[in-house]
């Protein structure tokens, strides 16, 4: 595995990984978000073959996140699971079992349509819009009107790219941790997933994960 | 049996005699084949009674069989299946063929199978099978899905396609293919009686016999040609700029030219004007109401993005010489006779001979006329195709067509086809899918693996997985799941077209469809035209845009994202001869002999001699530039657009083992242009060494475009093998969770199913169609046979101005290492 990107953001330390996610360490919470649980089930269901490898693998990678950073809660900001209930989300069941003194908090995503008691019943923590603690909020999509609370918001679901454009007319397209003045977007976790190009102003900083190491762009 | 003691052949010689009408000679030869239970390819320009040959022939057989009773004897039961790729021909194809039948007082039945078939009709035909079944290759195969299927063809005496140069080439070629091999072999099996004989009906292609082959493969017959010996006569003319020095060097509209068209459009009863693209004609049509307002109502618009009810409209009117004009794409390529049609305007380059041949005669119809057909440049180098292809006319040099092989796209989903009527029987089918030319050579583990595919699903979760698409029951290969079957129905296909949006009024009616890329990028209050129409965006909702009336100037026309059209190998070849003809600039003026189109470019030509050289056909030419983009070398093989992605593409590789450099790319016909921000080193020590044959089939596969090439073939496939769901505008909300893009399924079976057979097929496509491998070798070679001749002109030549202004559809190659790509970048972002 890559080494982790250290990054100070509101006096506090935040470690990029290029498996896209991030560690807080004052709070030893991992944070990601835009899993996509049981989305090759979902295809597959449909009669459209998926390789089932990349779910296989997200949920390797995100073991070996947990390993590694040992954290002391996983926060998801949305879209932990793709549609309904599967074989793979019973695959994850197990795992949660066997992980069963990890605290998970999901804010929940538009994706995440599971009964409530399902949550329940796999100790995951549910906040309907969003999740506060110190001068960070998660949520998973940016409110239409801006909050009050003054906090600085973590989305996901964007799933956020970046376009970069060079002389000569090159273009390349990575995903990427967007930190904006107000907001940061995380990149979605899950392999299964496409990108949005996302627009930084000058200030925003970029971080593009480019074959498994993170560039810092601006 | 000899053809003219039959009572058919007396019964229609007598017809036609009465009419004062008498048969060709090919149409005789082919009615005698056809009598003796023969099959075979009938060769046959339109116009000339093609339709005739086959259906007349199938007519005289069955009064044959029924002398006494032929008039009266009505529910016979399928006897003519007759596929069409159009359907616009459909409905011409019947009419003619009806009439016939009222004339000689027969009871047959002729009925039309396609996309626009109402539930009704389809109910009727299921109760009673017409004698006559017009259909599209889709609709076949949607045939081939019901319940049953076999029955239809139990009295089935002959199956005729039509337009087969033009299905062969693609994967509705290989639909035609397999749905023959089932029709066939399902009579085999069931029936005593002889399997009806295959013709297929086609205009002149390079490899006729090949094409006879391919259509005539599963029944393991050898067959006839039947050649109709006419040629018919074509004059072209090109409509030259009056100053070719004002004329634009870069373009693809040639609206500057509109005042020649009118006073042509004037001149003639009717004319179709050929467009490229279905943008630029929207374009066309503008811009013709703009400068001849007098012709509102006089002229229309056909193109594949307009609403059905319109084109049929479109095509009435030409049929009745209502209109005086008609802007169009390739959608009126095929064969309806227009005969009021009179003179054709080919607008930019057609890229080959036949497809030229092909527009040029949609006028002068009636079998002894005269085709004329004007050429008009987009940019001032096209004019050399002109010429080009005069001479090319005068050789007849007419381009082959290639068929598809192994394509796995079009097998998996005809095997869900299969699986969604009765099932069938993997030792059985795999025996007739390889009579068939396009598997003929496909491997027992290649259809294990498709097997595997469509039952098990590729890499799986043994235990946790869900998947389920054909089951096996008994050893017969299934869907019994009547979602995933409605779904597979919706399927069926191979003619992919992007994401499209209907487009409504918001007072209603209905305008025609636009492609989703396009619409998502205005906002609502744009304006853009479609069908003729300026329109507002109001709102897009649920997969319709709702839009109304806009009295705005400005207007964006949409751009179709259509594969663009490649120079075939033939007219590249003529062109580069075209050019020994210009390359002592001097020698122009005083010639004779010249074509007219070349004697007007002769400042052109002699401000390239002047800046750089003009290449002959033994020669190569390279070009340096230097601009404020970078450094540009500007090669030009003249070899057609495909064969220089691929050829540019090794040649970035290869000059990138010099020194690590970067590269963007963009081509056109004539050359490519390689862009860097460092001097590209290439000189007179080196150049012949980067053309070289040694390691070509090593470097294509490095050359790490081939990469980008298959996830652009992997859109098409991913569709057609059942990856992607098509849904009708409308429907995708219900679907929500099942949409991926192509790009993103081809990033997973990259990664995590690399051997999968679509994926596979996506990087065999690139290498046979999309870097033509054969032509490139032949590129190669020749190139390797000739003088490379390398110019620093001090300013952009003629020739590189086109290349360098289309700049679209870069492509990027790079030797260094991603970080320090992206460093640099950076760094030149930071100095501007």
């Amino acid at each position: 595995m890559q080494q982790p990107t250290y990054f100070q953001h509101f006096n506090q330390t935040l470690w990029l990984s290029p498996e896209r996610c991030i560690f807080w360490e004052e709070e030893r919470w991992l944070i990601v978000s835009d899993i996509h649980f049981g989305k090759s089930g979902h295809f597959r269901k449909a009669g459209i073959g998926i390789p089932q490898t990349v779910f296989k693998e997200d949920l390797h990678r995100l073991v070996t996140q947990i390993q590694f950073f040992k954290p002391a809660q996983l926060i998801v900001v949305g879209d932990f699971f793709h549609s309904h209930i599967n074989n793979e989300i019973k695959l994850f069941e197990k795992w949660r079992n066997d992980l069963a003194s990890l605290p998970i908090h999901l804010v929940k995503g538009n994706h995440d349509i599971l009964e409530p008691n399902w949550y329940d019943a796999n100790t995951i923590v549910v906040h309907e819009t969003q999740l506060v603690n110190g001068p960070f909020a998660f949520m998973h999509e940016l409110p239409e009107e801006a909050t009050t609370t003054g906090q600085y918001i973590f989305t996901g679901h964007i799933h956020p790219g970046i376009h970069i454009a060079g002389l000569g007319k090159q273009s390349l397209r990575f995903p990427c941790f967007y930190f904006g003045e107000q907001h940061a977007v995380l990149p979605a976790f899950g392999r299964f997933t496409g990108l949005h190009a996302v627009r930084p102003k000058k200030k925003d900083k970029i971080f593009a994960i480019a074959e498994q190491r993170l560039v810092e762009l601006q | 049996m000899k053809l003219y003691l039959t009572p058919g052949y007396q019964c229609i010689a007598s017809w036609l005699s009465a009419k004062g009408h008498h048969a060709f000679p090919f149409q005789e030869e082919a009615w005698q084949h056809i009598v003796s239970s023969k099959s075979g390819l009938v060769n046959a320009p339109t116009g000339c009674g093609k339709t005739f040959s086959v259906f007349l022939g199938s007519v005289i057989r069955f009064i044959n069989q029924h002398p006494t009773d032929y008039k009266s004897k009505s529910k016979n039961g399928l006897q003519l299946l007759w596929i069409t790729p159009l359907r616009a021909l459909a409905k011409d194809i019947g009419r003619a063929m009806e009439e016939v039948i009222e004339e000689l007082g027969m009871s047959w039945t002729v009925g039309i199978r396609n996309g626009d078939t109402t539930q009704a009709e389809r109910a009727r035909q299921k109760k009673q099978l017409p004698e006559v079944l017009i259909i599209t290759p889709e609709s076949l195969h949607l045939f081939l899905a019901q319940k049953g299927y076999a029955d239809a063809f139990k009295n089935l005496q002959l199956i005729a396609v039509d337009e087969w140069h033009e299905l062969m080439g693609s994967k509705r070629g290989v639909q035609v293919e397999l749905a023959i091999s089932r029709i066939v072999n399902s009579h085999r099996k069931s029936m005593a009686t002889k399997p009806p004989m295959i013709w297929g009906i086609s205009a002149t292609i390079g490899n006729l016999s090949d094409a006879k082959d391919v259509l005539l493969s599963a029944i393991r017959e050898e067959g006839v040609i039947v050649k109709a010996q006419m040629k018919k006569q074509i004059v072209v003319e090109s409509v030259l700029p009056d100053e070719i020095e004002n004329y634009p060097w870069a373009g693809h509209l040639g609206i500057k030219l509109i005042h020649k068209v009118i006073p042509i459009i004037e001149q003639s009863k009717t004319t179709l004007i050929f467009i490229n693209t279905r943008g630029m004609s929207e374009r066309w049509y503008q811009e013709l109401l703009n400068h001849a307002p007098e012709f509102a109502g006089a002229i229309a618009l056909h193109h594949g993005s307009i609403e059905q009810e319109l084109r049929l409209w479109v095509e009435e009117a030409l049929h009745t010489a209502k209109l005086k004009a008609v802007v169009c794409t390739a959608s009126l390529d095929l064969g309806v006779d227009f005969r009021p049609v009179e003179t054709v305007i080919q607008v930019g380059s057609p890229k080959g001979v036949s497809r030229f041949l092909q527009r040029a005669g949609r006028s002068g119809h009636s079998p002894d006329a005269v085709s004329k057909i004007y050429f008009l440049p987009t940019h001032s180098l096209e004019l050399v195709e002109a010429a080009a292809l005069k001479n090319a006319i005068d050789e007849e040099l007419i381009e082959s067509k290639e068929p598809m092989l192994l394509c796995f796209d079009v097998l998996i989903q005809y095997l869900n086809t299969l699986a969604i009527s009765d099932g069938f029987k993997p030792e059985e089918i795999f025996a007739e899918v390889k009579s068939t030319y396009c598997y003929r050579d496909l491997l027992q583990e290649e259809w294990e693996e498709v097997l595997k595919f469509l039952t098990e699903g590729g890499k799986a979760l043994q235990q946790y997985d869900d998947y389920k698409k054909i089951e096996v029951i008994d050893g017969l290969y299934k869907i019994t799941s009547r979602r995933i079957a409605m779904q597979h129905r919706l399927n069926i296909g191979t003619i992919v077209s992007d994401a499209m949006l209907k487009v409504r009024m918001q007072s209603g009616g209905y305008v025609g469809v636009i492609e989703e890329y396009f619409i998502s990028r205005l906002e609502p209050g744009d304006c853009f035209t479609l069908a003729g129409r300026n329109l507002e965006l109001l709102q897009i909702k649920d997969m319709t845009v709702l839009v109304k009336k806009s009295t705005s100037k400005k207007t964006i026309v949409p751009s179709w994202n259509g594969g663009r059209m490649s120079l075939t190998a033939n007219l590249g070849r003529k062109l580069r001869e075209t050019f020994n003809d210009v390359a002592d600039a001097g020698k122009i003026m005083g010639s004779k002999n010249q074509a007219p189109e070349l004697v007007h470019l002769s400042s052109l030509f002699q401000l390239q001699q002047q800046l750089s050289h003009i290449p002959k056909d033994n020669e190569l030419l390279i070009e340096h530039h230097e601009s404020k983009d970078g450094y540009h070398l500007l090669v030009y093989p003249f070899e057609g657009r495909q064969v220089h992605e691929a050829m540019s593409a090794i040649l970035a590789y290869r000059i990138g083992k010099i020194a690590p450099l970067t590269f963007s790319i963009a081509m056109n016909d004539y050359g490519f242009e390689l862009l860097c921000d460092q001097p590209i080193p290439v000189d007179d020590t080196n150049a012949s060494e980067l053309f070289t044959l040694n390691d070509l089939t090593a470097d294509i596969q490095r050359s790490v475009n081939a990469t980008e090439m298959a996830r652009r073939k992997f859109r098409d496939i991913a569709v057609i093998g059942g990856l992607i769901t098509q849904t009708a505008p409308g429907e995708q909300k219900k679907a929500r969770h099942l949409q991926a893009s192509a790009s993103l399924l081809f990033n997973v079976f990259s990664e995590y199913d690399s051997k999968n057979v679509l994926l596979r097929q996506a990087y065999q496509e690139v290498f046979d169609q999309q870097m033509e491998e054969v032509r490139l070798r032949n590129a190669f070679t020749r190139i390797g046979n000739s003088t490379i001749v390398i110019t620093v002109p001090q300013k952009f030549t003629p020739l590189c101005f086109p290349i360098i202004a289309d700049g679209l559809n870069r492509n990027n190659l790079s030797s260094e290492n991603i970080e320090d790509r992206i460093r640099r970048m950076q760094a030149q972002l930071m100095k501007d």
